[in-house]
């Protein structure tokens, strides 16, 4: 029953860290209508940002987490308007050459990454590393608690920015029906790439967090790319709501595969699960997609 | 889009019948280094022609393609070994059942989605191919499986020439020249328009993933009794997928020949690449990078620069002028 709870727990504290960029995520296809393969090179760039502010700074990894979002913010605020005239192009099928040039970017990454730091893997390290708590019967340890925290301040931002402010609704509006939102006055261009920028911040924001709990090399970026996969076809692409709650199935599948079955086993299990629901709902379970 | 014009025809069949002639006679030509190039090449423009019928054709893209390739290249391994022993030529029937069976498994409830699911469903596929390789004990886990050694590189040469040249002609023959074609085509153009018309697009699509699967597990076939020891990386792998992307969108999507010359560029650069600097993560960034670079500059790829003529030139500067802004 120990284990149960804190195989449990520890699902729910990843599961936290995987809402945050899931619902970035959502927010991009909502309004952009692109899937972004690149996902989980955001998501290993910013665990590389807290161990190099680790490694050359000699800082706590956490102080990593506003640079990356300013950092990869910028980053991504340069690549939006490329993904939205791509997105808006008039080859035959824009969808997919935006597809593709997502799937282009994250190979790009993954190759100059590994280019420039090898296969090594690196962690992020924090004054809270190797520190635990005691809940009970269960014990955390204190860095995933930590990332957890983070996590829900991030999301609580972001949901906080997109309902209580003119500039949010503007983006929720966008994503529930663009047209009408340019209508309204909304620059569609310019909000795309504002949202891009804000997701790839976001995302390396995770990254950090994820870092710190597990390791980072260039080969895990495809690990996170289907984490945010499997979340938007839990969840229905798109559906930023459905998003924190498949989040947090997959932490919870994760860590239970991981603690029972064995960890080699884990990635089968979530895309099993990615496929089955798949072919069963493909909406998503939510049936919420667009 | 190929409105060929008649006077234009001759020569093109010429060069044609050049090619053919020099591949026909390659093997005396060249020492076996560059013979076993020839036939990677082959066998990349194979694979790319295959993949441009789904992706090029009918505009659905197949991330996971290389599971298909894996698929021939597994079943073959598995059956040349010892409980059966079979020879090479009765395998690849059965690679290709195996191979269309999951093709319609996975295509069927997922072809009737926007391009996007599709994308992912395959991608997933492809991922649990691997890691099902590497778990189960009868595939030989993550070591791999090795196939009864078959040292002779001229039928390898005959059977990826073969094999690439047959299916240039079904892609030709389909695509290019009957009604199935026009229906792949319009599909890809508007698919409401498309079944508006009569057409059973979800048929129409999940046969052109079947084939387009088919073809692929035939070159993974030839591939591992050429090679004679795969592991699941070797087959399954994403670079395999990403690399028929590249070859594709290089050359041209939705072309005949576009696959053809992007795959034999692409193959030639990495192993010229692979010569001067052995096996490196290098190569994955250039193939990032020319995606990105082909998306952007050149959407309509090598073989776009041949089909274009003056009348649309409008249409260049149009798309200059969007795509140019692409740049920021």
């Amino acid at each position: 029953m120990d284990l149960f709870l804190q195989t449990l727990l520890n699902g729910l504290l990843i599961g936290g860290v995987i809402a945050t960029f899931t619902i970035a995520f959502q927010l991009t296809f909502g309004v952009l209508h692109v899937i972004d393969f690149a996902v989980g090179g955001w998501v290993v760039l910013g665990g590389y940002l807290g161990y190099y502010v680790t490694a050359l700074l000699g800082l706590d990894g956490f102080v990593a987490i506003p640079l990356a979002f300013v950092l990869f913010g910028a980053l991504g605020y340069l690549i939006g308007p490329v993904l939205y005239n791509v997105r808006n192009s008039r080859t035959a099928r824009p969808e997919l050459m935006a597809l593709a040039l997502t799937f282009g970017l994250f190979t790009l990454l993954r190759g100059g990454m590994l280019t420039a730091w090898g296969f090594n893997t690196r962690n992020v390290t924090s004054m809270l590393s190797g520190e635990s708590l005691a809940v009970g019967p269960v014990i955390v340890p204190l860095i995933r608690v930590a990332a957890a925290v983070f996590a829900v301040a991030i999301a609580g931002g972001l949901f906080l920015f997109l309902y209580r402010t003119r500039y949010g609704l503007a983006i929720r509006a966008t994503a529930e029906n663009r047209h009408n939102a340019a209508l309204m006055g909304v620059n569609i261009r310019r909000l795309s790439a504002n949202v891009y920028g804000l997701y790839a911040g976001i995302t390396a924001m995770a990254g950090v967090l994820m870092g710190a709990i597990y390791s980072v090399n260039p080969e895990v970026g495809l690990r996170y790319t289907l984490f945010a996969f499997f979340v938007a076809v839990l969840a229905g692409l798109g559906s930023v709501g459905g998003a924190v709650v498949a989040a947090l199935m997959l932490g919870v599948i994760e860590a239970f595969v991981s603690t029972y079955v064995g960890s080699s086993y884990s990635l089968l299990a979530i895309f099993a699960t990615l496929f089955v629901v798949l072919l069963a709902s493909p909406k998503g379970i939510l049936r919420r997609g667009l | 889009m190929a409105a060929q014009p008649m006077k234009s025809r001759w020569p093109g069949l010429l060069l044609l019948a050049v090619i053919l002639v020099v591949l026909a006679l390659m093997p005396l030509l060249v020492n076996n280094y560059w013979l076993r190039v020839a036939t990677g090449a082959l066998m990349w423009a194979g694979l790319a022609c295959s993949w441009n019928m789904l992706g090029g054709y009918a505009g659905y893209i197949n991330f996971g393609h290389s599971a298909f390739f894996g698929l021939g290249a597994y079943v073959t391994a598995f059956l040349m070994n010892d409980p059966f022993g079979l020879p090479f030529l009765a395998t690849i029937p059965a690679g290709m059942m195996v191979t269309a069976v999951f093709a319609v498994i996975i295509g069927a409830p997922t072809l009737r989605l926007r391009g996007a699911y599709f994308a992912i469903a395959t991608w997933a596929f492809a991922e649990v191919l691997i890691q099902f390789a590497s778990a189960m004990d009868f595939t030989g886990g993550i070591g791999g499986i090795g196939l009864p050694p078959y040292l002779n590189e001229r039928f390898f040469y005959y059977a990826m020439f073969g094999t690439a040249a047959l299916t240039y002609l079904v892609a030709w023959a389909l695509f290019e020249r009957s009604r199935f074609g026009l229906k792949v085509k319009a599909l890809r153009d508007h698919e409401p328009a498309a079944e508006a018309m009569g057409i059973n697009t979800a048929l129409v699509k999940l046969q052109t993933f079947v084939l387009s699967a088919v073809t692929a597990s035939v070159f993974g076939a030839i591939f591992a009794y050429w090679v004679t020891f795969i592991n699941p990386k070797s087959v399954f792998g994403g670079d395999i997928t990403d690399q028929m992307v590249v070859m594709v969108l290089l050359g041209g999507l939705g072309t005949l020949w576009g696959p053809a010359i992007g795959g034999v560029t692409l193959f030639v650069v990495n192993r010229l690449i692979w010569m001067h600097w052995g096996d490196t993560a290098f190569y994955i960034a250039i193939l990032g990078a020319a995606i990105v670079l082909v998306v952007l500059f050149l959407p309509n790829g090598i073989a776009g620069l041949f089909v274009r003529r003056k009348a649309n030139a409008l249409e260049k500067v149009a798309e200059k002028l969007i795509g140019g802004g692409g740049e920021r």
